[in-house]
């Protein structure tokens, strides 16, 4: 059965290199034109066996799919027992390499709302499964030869735990960290997972990290200045929270005006759902679903057509490469603390 | 409903690991005949060398006869009782339930493609329950994890454990029945007028079932989810299946057909034919059908749970009569007839990376993380290095033979 899989493709040129995996660029044996990528994980640490990134990326990609997420093919391991996964062939870059190119790559409204369209969908397919993702950023959304944008790298994704359970804080790279688990929250939910859109949202918009923080309490302090102090007022029963620590000068939620001034670009009803996505307390966030079913969808402009978005002046493969090839953003044991720090530095100067 | 049932049909649980019976039984009596091959062919081309290394073997046995392998139906019954060992184990370290559940999803699982005489099922007991920590989100080390259950031998766990990956086909999501029931609880209460009592009673009692009997039996296999749940609750309480059952259907029929006084209460007896207009008669009709098959099935499926009610781990798998009678003869047989390749799974480990080893000649890029390997492995085994390959296989004892943590 191993070898049925292994034999169906050939492999290609590293596309690249990562702490975490190789990746190759592979085609169909039977039908060279069909391109696929193959991520290879790195040797396995013997100490505690396959790695769990590498199980819940699995256990995860195996069970979901959907248009805007990225399709796993087929697994299999070479001869060292090292894992193979086929994904679907991604050639177009990531969401953060066209923000980025302020130079060469203009967008505008419409092309906002296609790529969050389709971002919240895959979000919110997520989550009617039962997965929360905790890693969402715009590297992470990765796009096709037609436009489609797909929600990739699952290696830090995790089904909803039962009540009671606790799970992890340290998720989701720093600066898309919501800031009920900046505070130290165990028991959470998908508005995790949409605090993190939000921020891809602004930062479709200005075009620049909206909340770059250097350092946890960095990320606070901007969270609390950007956004509003969570207080007992705007987030009952806060101050409980394991780690809560906040800015001693207390600054007030934004109003619309404020946020029209930044964000004004995608229209009122774009900034609505944008301050629906960020607010403080959790409970009180917009979900997923509700997002789906928010005005700015129905008013003009019309989301562009995926075929017609702006496209990535870079290699965009070469991009796939990386973005796959990397450890994801934040890890649960503290032995890997340094290099997730170095890992978060991406981008900084 | 059909969006869930599409969703369903995705799950890796239903394409991958989903079977009729007459299929699982193909599956299982392939799995052993070629297992039989195999080690036939293995022992004999073994014999077939011995004597040109030497005369005289120890046993006096000499002649290339081969041992008597397991049927497919024992091998079937030391597969259940093995799970049983899972679910004593995961019981002995206080795992939640779903972590238990999916060790002893993936320990049949593995057994279906595999033969009990192929690979032992004593490591592989403890290899699924680790892969199934890994699975549901709870970090464990594996040094604990071996201590846990008096191993000092964590090596023969990561040994089997690409092993077990590969035969789930890298698949780890197992779809429990847990949450089901929960929901159903919560839509009997809905109904209203149900003592809570007798809701909470259904409730222990069909969780207590669904912890052990579907992972005894081949439920998995062949049953849904919410199928497994229902046929758990109705276990523990038939009427209020029937309840919820008849709750459901109630409303396919569309808005109008059921007043007041519906004869849904007592639950056993199908609406009566109603002269009302043809469609809501069309209506009716395909509801019942459809509320018929379910029934069908979950009754089915309640026959295959009652088979292995909680009970029967105390009165039956635990019992040392049992034990003696109809499990020890079989172990015996095993014994004899297992893999003489395959059995130490340590050793098959290490051969086959030193094969790939030798192939891989070229790529060098873990030798840092060897390093670090090894020296963990130092603090764990004392003075053994990692390549020591003689140590020896530990019983099954779940106890920790040199008692409690220093």
């Amino acid at each position: 059965m191993n070898e049925n899989e292994k034999r169906k493709y050939i492999k290609g040129r590293k596309l690249g290199e990562g702490t975490y995996a190789n990746v190759y660029l592979g085609q169909l044996r039977t039908d060279p034109a069909v391109l696929v990528a193959i991520k290879k994980m790195k040797v396995q640490r013997e100490q505690d066996g396959i790695a769990y990134d590498a199980v819940r990326e699995l256990k995860f990609l195996q069970e979901l799919h959907h248009p805007n997420i990225v399709e796993l093919l087929s697994v299999f391991n070479s001869k060292d027992q090292n894992l193979n996964l086929v994904l679907e062939y991604l050639p177009l870059g990531d969401l953060e390499s066209l923000i980025r190119d302020t130079d060469r790559v203009r967008y505008g409204a419409a092309d906002i709302k296609a790529w969050m369209g389709m971002l919240t969908r895959a979000v919110w397919f997520c989550h009617d499964n039962f997965v929360l993702h905790r890693d969402i950023k715009p590297n992470n959304l990765l796009i096709a030869a037609d436009g489609e944008v797909k929600l990739a790298d699952f290696g830090l994704a995790r089904s909803f735990a039962d009540p009671g359970v606790n799970m992890t804080h340290m998720v989701i790279t720093r600066w898309y960290r919501p800031p009920e688990l900046l505070f130290g929250c165990r028991s959470y939910s998908g508005a995790v997972d949409v605090w993190s859109v939000g921020l891809v949202f602004a930062e479709l918009i200005i075009r620049t990290p909206f909340l770059p923080g250097n350092s946890e309490v960095d990320q606070i302090n901007r969270i609390c200045q950007a956004i509003g102090t969570p207080t007992e007022d705007n987030w009952p029963g806060v101050s409980s929270l394991r780690s809560y620590a906040v800015p001693a000068e207390v600054y007030p939620v934004p109003d619309k005006k404020a946020w029209m001034d930044r964000f004004g670009g995608v229209g009122a009803e774009g900034v609505d759902l944008l301050c629906k996505t960020l607010v403080l307390d959790p409970n009180k966030r917009i979900t997923a679903r509700e997002m789906l079913e928010h005005r700015w969808w129905r008013t003009d402009p019309k989301p562009t057509r995926k075929e017609d978005l702006p496209r990535s002046k870079d290699d965009g493969a070469k991009k796939m490469g990386a973005d796959l090839g990397r450890r994801p953003g934040a890890v649960e044991d503290e032995n890997r603390g340094s290099k997730v720090a170095r890992r978060l530095d991406f981008g900084a100067k | 409903m059909a969006a869930e049932d599409a969703r369903y049909r995705q799950s890796s649980q239903y394409r991958l690991w989903s079977f009729s019976p007459v299929e699982l039984a193909t599956l299982r009596e392939k799995s052993n005949a070629l297992a039989k091959a195999s080690i036939s062919e293995r022992m004999l081309s073994s014999n077939a060398s011995r004597p040109a290394s030497g005369a005289n073997t120890p046993d006096g046995d000499a002649t290339p006869t081969l041992p008597e392998f397991l049927t497919p139906t024992e091998e079937a019954l030391l597969v259940t009782f093995y799970t049983s060992e899972v679910l004593r184990a995961g019981n002995h370290a206080g795992y939640r339930d779903a972590i238990k559940a999916t060790a002893a999803v993936f320990f049949r699982r593995f057994y279906v493609t595999n033969s009990i005489m192929t690979y032992p099922p004593n490591d592989m007991v403890l290899v699924t329950l680790f892969l199934a920590n890994k699975a549901e989100a709870n970090f464990v080390n594996i040094g604990e994890f071996a201590n846990k259950f008096g191993k000092k031998n964590a090596e023969s766990i990561l040994a089997g454990e690409f092993l077990l990956c590969q035969a789930l086909r890298f698949a780890f999501d197992v779809k429990h029945p847990f949450r089901a029931l929960k929901g159903a609880v919560m839509a009997l209460r809905r109904i209203g007028g149900i003592d809570d009592k007798r809701i909470n009673a259904a409730e222990h009692r069909a969780h207590e079932i669904l912890c052990f009997s579907p992972l005894m039996t081949d439920a998995y296999f062949h049953y849904t989810p919410s199928q497994i749940m229902l046929a758990a609750l109705s276990l523990a309480d038939r009427g209020l299946v029937e309840q919820l059952i008849a709750d459901t259907f109630h409303h396919v029929s569309p808005p109008g057909t059921s007043g007041p006084g519906t004869p849904m209460e007592t639950g056993d007896a199908p609406p009566p034919p109603r002269r009302d207009t043809k469609s809501e008669d069309k209506a009716t009709i395909i509801g019942a059908w459809i509320r018929d098959k379910v029934l069908g099935t979950i009754e089915a499926c309640r026959d295959m749970l009652s088979k292995e009610l909680p009970e029967e781990r105390r009165e039956h798998w635990a019992s040392q009569d049992v034990f003696a009678a109809e499990l020890k003869p079989l172990r015996k047989k095993l014994n004899k007839c297992r893999d003489p390749d395959r059995s130490n799974l340590l050793e098959l480990h290490r051969r086959r990376r030193e094969q790939a080893r030798i192939k891989a000649e070229t790529e060098d890029d873990d030798a840092e993380d060897r390093g670090a390997a090894l020296a963990d492995d130092g603090a764990v085994f004392g003075d053994a290095g990692p390549r020591d390959t003689k140590r020896r296989k530990v019983g099954k004892g779940l106890e920790d033979p040199f008692g409690g943590p220093l």
